[in-house]
């Protein structure tokens, strides 16, 4: 027995062994990366929470505004918060600002430190300041006071009231003792600051050595230390002054400075925002316990620390590479956000409690109909941050539009992206030559298959020295950009923020006698690891560093490189990987004195903002006609990092959880305000079966950012390798995301004008219909009513698509007719995406495959009319050269369709303003396109009146002009069949895409 | 469905036709010509049943489910099986059949050779000149494209190189015939080799046969022979095993200093390999997804963890040192041992034969010896230990039997190997024969990479440092390759290709054991053309070789009328 159980356990051990070495036991290391109990100021203000929490009805919040130091005057309202600590009252500066979009913001500084009069620890040089630059990287428009902001008449003693707002519709209550805000959109209470008494200021004080308490006999450590801080009243100061976390110890020379605010939603059921993290895109509450069996609750806060999480997991509230503060909260009906400008290291914690809807008293009354939204819930958020200002932007919707739409007026619009960033992108780590990249691009057009850009990760360098070629490997980078031109395709090139120290090496010799790097605290230039080894870091905080940096990439200092060379910045959090949580040190120290606690989250877009501008400069002097659009991907982000390029969502891996997990990171990036976003297709980590690959292609044709990825030790997976049926399946998911380009870049430019989200998630679409609130798995791409639900899950050929609103949806691909609303199911074999066309809607495609998006450029389109229950349908396109800023000028299609049942006519009309044509460059680009024609009208659910129809009436604007020239074209009816819709076909109106007509099919 | 038409349609200006080319629409190949001869309507190659007025023929709408209306223009180009899927696509009661009628827009190429172009290029604003030189594909001139006739120059050029490409291959042809001659020599050789050694083997045998037969004789004689009166009386029993005692004594000496100092050496390398596995724990990056140094450094970590042998045991390695001292400072004086040459008495008084008569002790002598020999002949009685003492005779004869058992040997094994290798796969004609052993090499990136024929595949880096195997020969083997040739004819094409497939080259860091696929194809001498990495560690070659020229390898330009 004894033998057997002994050969049993070799057994295993054997079997566990060869498991192991099959399937690499992928998981993020937990130890490398805080927890909130880990990180003192998350902790401390856990516990003050907890304290304010435990004392609910007695717990008085220290802070009040001073009723006598309140001013307002043309929408800026300012004044002094105290915060009372025994005898000591400590001033803490407020200004409340009303802006002209309706926003509001609350900002709390510290007086003390505001006028530099601490003393810092260790000689440190860092600024004595809160960091309160963070708005001049984040905030690039919308903040115009308003004048029509006004105080309240009447207003209760001990309360200011501001009526604010679009037809002062909204209201601000500032309660002065404890100080406190409330906001309310016609009376209702939307949003409370402090309602909870969790606001928290840090203030500066001395550092004050303890009294030493002696060791009692028989007392054990713990005793002692319980003693030792009883005697400090209180608080515990274990982490005021010193942390170390992995070895590393921070010196903190400014002692506890962070700042923390409870913000409550009332009525409010889902918050979606906090981006970036692997998890639901309603974000889960946070107040878990962690053994326990309920896993729809974290027992961590969100977490915003840019970081280069390794093999990150699913759900989870952990940090990933970029952070955007902003919060959005839905109830039926209404949408508001908050925006916490702070680029320190941030945690939110959310509750959600069932209650009564809370309002202003004297409201109550007068509001009868909210009454009836008893017992909804009511979602409270803890928000704290390291260092730096409290900044708090309010936005009150009521629809997620509207918050989104003056959230991005304030952060900026989402930058207009060249045509081909919008196509396919082939990336691996790495193409490995000159000759494999020319390899790659040949194979492309001999399998038929559209790409339009080819990337090289850092192999490319010679020996990962950023702005050098290997010359072993890649001789000649200019002859194989002139081979990818030859079809218009792109090369994009990795350049990362960290510089190797090596002699001989010019770059690095011009940071550092220029002394352009970033420093340490000890303000000396600060030296860690990436890949090139021994690193110095470019701090683009600094003017002079940028300016240099722009200066890199001029063709003749980046030898090399071409007009068709575009920029990827990865590694910007920054990573490094013998740091803290694997980047820099946070005593680090930035041009300006900051340290690095203040900025770390900034880091990343100053980084793409300094090589947006270098691309823009790089062009401008070239002839070519007002320079072209830059193009660069970035893995960290902050708010306003939507201005400059795209983002993706890191190292993921091939496998089927993280497919399924991508498709609410994407709509969670889209809600805040950088919807240029996508996942490495295929999975980064490890090789994803056929059918994964496949199904992940299928899913990322309708990213936003459209890029296959893999890791270096993974096998190549270019799509033609994959063999027949997937490279044919996969083929046709490419070729769809061609033919639909001129409807992806009308959405990109209504994302660029407005905000909104290129793909949409059901709440956003549908903002009554409560069901949907908590739906991340499918999405509607743009205005053109497509709805899509991809395929995650292994062997899986059918998927339940749900139906938000009382309408026809027709199936993409054979027009079989659903109703809503409700669930439906929709087959979904290997080589069908679930797709559905929303009634009601007009889209735009081109359905001739190029081998480029560049090589699309004079095609005809086809417009596709998908007739809803009503009747009619609507859509617009709009387009430009794909590349430049003659757009800013005019030179544009903008075009709406619409189809009306009641005249039986379908009209394109001029959504241009009038004049906005004038230019020389404007109309130049409109005679190129003249050419340019509508070949084919699809008209889907085809009227069965039209039955026996063989043809319309065509007018244009040239012809209408001289009356009653019109002409006819052919049509063909297709009868209803089996569930499947009737549909029409109009056979080459030949109508210009950029004038106006009309088709008359009565 | 997509039956009768009778539309009015407009013509664009843009997009007539212009009938002075031959009265054949554009795009359409002779070979296609005959279904657009009716001047008034046109029906559908795959469709026969769907007709349409001929103005419809390239009017850059496509109305044929199988495109055929458009041979000019790219408006029947999303018609394909990699197109998403459209309504027409769907199998319904019509019978539609969808199957693409033409293979291209076709290319007239005055003064070069004709060709088709893929329908998604025309019209694409890129001129296509490695296929239509004379630019016709971008009649249209989209965004002011205009492509200029260039056949006369690149036709030139094409037909300078294929006269090189036909010159090479026609050496190359000459060549392989050399190689198929220098196989058969080759082989020729082989077959004359198993001829002399099959002669060889017969006279062997006969020898050993009567070798055998000798020892046996010899063996029998000497047999009973009792050793003695040698003379020297060195053989005392106690003498002899003094004697054996002192020589393994000294072989256990000497192999325990050599063993000690094995460890030693060991030590040191154990001490070296410990400090380079510190370094790379140290050093090694965490961020960097490779499971493989992970393993190591979990591995390294538990051995490191773990009790180690007492390194430092002073007092073993003195006993050590003492125990490999000569034994005479030991104490052990063996000559003194040995030397002591005291005569038994006891023996004399066996000597009695020496008091007989010789005639009677001859005869007893001889007597006793027969006695002797049926006893061990029979098992009654111990043979004496032969090594020793085995007599001179025997172990000459026994020499003998050996070394001719040898050659026997010798020759059969090398019959064997001709023989195998006779039967062995040389390729068509037997003609790799010729290249066995041969190797050339190229460099490529950071590396020279070499090809021994039917033995290896090799990586040498240029920086310096130990060459990478990157497998032996196994065997040859036969893939497709579907590849663009390049001008100068150094490359695969299309087609069947003999390949080498080597194995177990260098085992790969965190991956598989290094392989590499020699695929070969036709060419005037051996060449490497290319190396790719096609999977982490698995490579391919691509050599061109006269030995594959003409079968397999053989490329016939057909012209360029394919796609």
């Amino acid at each position: 027995m004894q033998r057997l159980s002994i050969s049993w356990t070799a057994f295993l051990l054997l079997c566990l062994t060869l498991c192991s070495l099959l399937t690499p036991a992928v998981s993020v290391k937990h130890e490398n990366f805080k927890t909130c109990s880990q990180s003192g100021f998350c902790k401390r203000n856990r516990a003050y929470a907890d304290t304010a929490a435990a004392q609910a009805s007695t717990w008085t919040s220290p802070y009040a505004l001073q009723s006598n130091s309140i001013k307002f005057s043309q929408g800026l309202l300012t004044g002094v918060v105290t915060k009372q600590v025994g005898d000591e009252t400590i001033r803490l500066p407020l200004t409340v600002s009303f802006y002209e979009n309706g926003v509001a913001r609350v900002t709390i500084d510290e007086e003390q430190r505001q006028k530099k009069d601490i003393e810092l620890r260790h000689g440190s040089k860092a600024r004595k300041e809160r960091y309160n630059e963070a708005e001049k990287w984040a905030i690039v428009g919308g903040t115009t006071l308003s004048s029509g902001a006004a105080t309240k008449n009447g207003e209760k003693k001990g309360e200011t009231r501001v009526v604010y707002g679009p037809a002062g519709a909204f209201e601000a209550v500032i309660k002065h003792e404890p100080f406190g805000v409330e906001f309310l959109r016609e009376g209702v209470v939307e949003v409370v600051f402090n309602g909870k008494g969790m606001m928290n200021v840090e203030h500066w004080r001395a550092k004050v050595d303890k009294p030493v308490v002696e060791k009692k006999e028989g007392e054990t450590e713990e005793e002692q230390k319980a003693r030792e801080s009883a005697v400090v009243e209180g608080e515990d100061e274990g982490t005021w002054w010193e942390e170390s976390f992995g070895g590393n110890t921070d010196s903190k020379p400014r002692g506890p400075e962070s700042i923390a605010l409870d913000i409550s939603f009332p009525g409010y059921s889902h918050v979606y925002g906090l981006a970036e993290h692997a998890g639901p895109l309603s974000l889960r509450e946070t107040r878990g316990d962690s053994n326990s069996e309920d896993k729809t609750k974290y027992s961590e806060p969100y977490r915003m620390y840019n970081s280069d999480v390794f093999e990150y997991e699913m759900d989870s509230p952990m940090t990933l590479y970029g952070s955007i503060p902003f919060l959005q909260a839905k109830k039926r009906d209404s949408t508001v956000g908050v925006f916490w400008l702070n680029a320190a290291e941030t945690w939110v914690d959310i509750t959600k409690t069932k209650s009564f809807v809370k309002q202003a008293v004297d409201k109550v009354l007068q509001n009868p109909v909210s009454l009836g939204v008893t017992g909804s819930m009511t979602t409270d958020t803890h928000w704290i941050s390291e260092s730096g200002l409290l900044d708090v932007f309010v936005m009150l919707g009521p629809t997620p539009q509207d918050v989104i739409s003056t959230y991005s007026e304030l952060t900026g619009y989402t930058q207009l992206p060249q045509m081909f960033s919008i196509a396919y992108h082939q990336c691996r780590w790495n193409y490995v030559t000159d000759e494999d990249v020319r390899d790659v691009d040949r194979k492309f057009d001999k399998f038929k298959i559209p790409y339009d850009v080819i990337w090289l990760d850092i192999e490319y360098t010679e020996g990962k020295k950023y702005f050098t070629w290997d010359p072993m490997t890649f001789p000649d980078p200019l002859g194989m950009q002139e081979q990818l031109d030859e079809h218009e395709r792109k090369l994009v090139a990795i350049i990362d923020p960290h510089i190797k120290n090596e002699g001989n090496y010019p770059i690095v010799e011009e940071l550092k006698s220029k002394d352009l790097a970033v420093h340490n605290k000890d303000d000396n230039i600060y030296e860690g690891w990436c890949w090139p080894g021994s690193s110095y870091w470019i701090d683009c905080f600094n003017p002079k560093a940028r300016d240099w940096w722009v200066g890199l990439f001029k063709y003749d200092r980046f030898k090399g490189s071409a007009k068709n060379t575009w920029l990827w910045n990865d590694m910007n959090e920054p990573s490094v990987f013998n740091g803290p949580e694997t980047t820099m040190p946070k005593d680090n120290l930035y041009a300006g004195g900051w340290e690095h606690r203040d900025v770390h989250n900034l880091n990343g877009l100053t980084l793409i903002n300094a090589t947006y501008d270098a691309l823009l400069s790089r062009d401008k002097e070239e002839a070519s006609a007002g320079g072209v659009r830059p193009f660069v991907l970035t893995r960290s982000f902050f708010a306003g990092s939507q201005r400059m390029g795209a983002m993706w969502t890191g190292d993921n891996q091939a496998s089927w959880p993280h497919l399924e997990a991508s498709v609410p990171m994407i709509l969670s990036m889209g809600i805040s305000g950088f919807p240029f976003a996508g996942a490495d297709v295929g999975g980064f980590f490890g090789n994803p079966s056929k059918e994964l690959l496949t199904r992940w292609y299928q899913a990322g044709a309708f990213y936003p950012f459209f890029r296959g990825h893999a890791h270096i030790d993974t096998r190549r997976r270019e799509p033609y390798l994959a063999g027949e049926p997937y490279t044919g399946i996969i083929t046709q998911a490419l070729r769809l995301r061609y033919s639909l380009l001129p409807s992806w870049y009308t959405a990109f430019h209504e994302a660029h004008t407005t905000g909104a989200p290129i793909v949409r998630p059901n709440y956003y679409v549908h903002p009554s219909d409560d069901k949907g609130f908590g739906m991340d798995d499918q999405f509607y791409v743009g205005s053109t009513g497509l709805l899509v639900k991809p395929v995650v899950k292994e062997g899986q050929e059918g998927q339940d698509i749900y139906l938000a609103d009382k309408e026809k949806y027709f199936d993409y691909f054979d027009f079989w007719t659903y109703e809503g609303p409700g669930t439906v199911s929709v087959a979904a074999p290997l080589e069908t995406i679930p797709v559905l066309m929303q009634g009601g809607n007009v889209f735009a495609r081109r359905e001739r495959p190029r081998r480029s998006s560049g090589l699309m450029r004079w095609d005809p389109y086809t417009l596709v009319v998908v007739i809803g229950n009503s009747g009619d349908a609507e859509g617009t396109l709009y387009v430009d050269d794909g590349e430049g800023f003659d757009y800013q000028q005019g030179a544009y299609i903008h075009r709406k369709f619409s189809f009306k049942s009641s005249t039986g006519t379908l009209m394109s009309e001029d959504l241009a303003p009038e004049g906005s044509a004038t230019s020389k460059k404007a109309k130049d680009y409109l005679r190129s396109m003249e050419k340019v024609r509508v070949e084919k009208i699809v008209i889907v659910n085809a009227p069965e009146a039209w039955k026996g129809k063989t043809e319309v009436e065509v007018g244009t604007e040239y012809l209408a002009s001289k009356s009653g020239l019109t002409r006819k074209v052919g049509m063909e009816w297709h009868g209803r069949e089996e569930g499947k819709a009737a549909w029409a076909v109009v056979r080459d109106p030949a109508v210009a895409i950029g004038k106006g007509w009309k088709i008359d099919f009565a | 469905m997509r039956g009768t038409r009778s539309l009015v349609v407009l013509k664009l200006a843009l997009l007539t036709l212009s009938s002075a080319e031959a009265n054949r629409p554009r795009g359409v190949s002779p070979e296609f010509a005959k279904y657009y001869k009716d001047p008034t309507t046109f029906t559908c190659i795959s469709n026969p049943s769907v007709h349409l007025p001929a103005s419809l023929v390239n009017d850059d709408y496509c109305d044929c489910p199988d495109g055929s209306d458009e041979p000019g223009t790219s408006a029947c180009s999303y018609l394909s099986p990699l197109s998403p899927i459209t309504p027409p696509d769907i199998p319904n009661n019509d019978n539609i059949n969808t199957t693409i009628a033409l293979p291209g827009f076709y290319c007239k190429n005055k003064g070069h050779l004709p060709a088709y172009v893929p329908f998604t290029n025309v019209n694409d604003g890129v001129c296509d000149y490695d296929t239509c030189c004379d630019g016709s594909d971008e009649w249209a001139g989209v965004g002011g494209t205009k492509c200029e006739d260039k056949c006369k120059e690149i036709g030139k050029e094409w037909r300078k190189n294929d006269e090189a490409r036909q010159k090479a291959l026609g050496n190359a042809g000459k060549r392989r015939k050399d190689l198929v001659a220098e196989a058969g020599r080759l082989r020729k050789e082989v077959e004359d080799r198993i001829q002399s050694l099959t002669t060889q083997i017969e006279g062997s045998e006969i020898k050993v046969r009567n070798l055998e037969d000798e020892l046996r004789d010899v063996e029998r004689r000497e047999k009973g022979k009792i050793v003695r009166g040698s003379g020297q009386r060195k053989t005392s029993r106690i003498n002899i095993l003094a004697g054996l005692a002192r020589q393994r004594i000294d072989e256990l000496r000497d192999t325990l200093i050599r063993v000690r100092q094995e460890r030693n050496s060991s030590k040191d390398r154990v001490k070296e390999l410990e400090a380079i596995l510190s370094t790379f724990k140290e050093e090694y990056n965490p961020n960097f997804n490779d499971e493989g140094v992970k393993r190591a450094v979990r591995s390294w970590e538990e051995y490191a963890a773990r009790d180690k042998p007492s390194d430092g045991d002073a007092a073993h390695d003195r006993d050590l040192d003492a125990i490999t001292q000569p034994d005479k400072e030991n104490g052990l004086d063996w000559d003194e041992w040995e030397d002591s040459e005291e005569s038994l008495d006891v023996d004399v008084l066996y000597k009695f034969e020496e008091y007989l008569p010789v005639p009677l002790r001859t005869w007893l002598d001889q007597k006793l010896r027969d006695l002797r020999i049926w006893a061990i002949e029979n098992g009654m009685l111990a043979d004496r230990p032969s090594d020793s003492g085995e007599s001179r005779a025997v172990s000459d004869a026994r020499n003998r039997l050996e070394s001719a058992q040898k050659e026997l040997k010798d020759n059969t094994d090398s019959i064997n190997t001709h023989r195998e290798d006779l039967a062995k796969d040389y390729g068509p004609d037997d003609v790799f024969r010729a290249l066995k052993g041969q190797c050339v090499s190229t460099d490529s990136g950071e590396y020279t990479y070499e090809i021994c024929f039917l033995d290896k595949t090799t990586q040498k880096p240029k920086k310096g440092g130990g060459d990478t195997g990157m497998g032996n020969f196994v065997r040859l083997e036969t893939i497709f390759v579907d590849e663009d040739l390049p001008p100068d004819g150094k490359g695969l094409g299309s087609g069947q290709r003999i390949a080498m497939r080597h194995e177990n080259g260098q085992h790969c860091w965190n991956g598989p054991n290094r392989s590499t696929t020699v695929v070969l194809a036709c060419a005037e001498k051996e060449e490497i053309w290319r190396i790719v990495e096609e999977e982490k560690c698995v490579y391919r070659m691509e050599v061109g070789t006269p030995a594959v020229c003409e079968i397999g390898g053989g490329r016939r330009e057909k012209g360029r009328d394919e796609l």
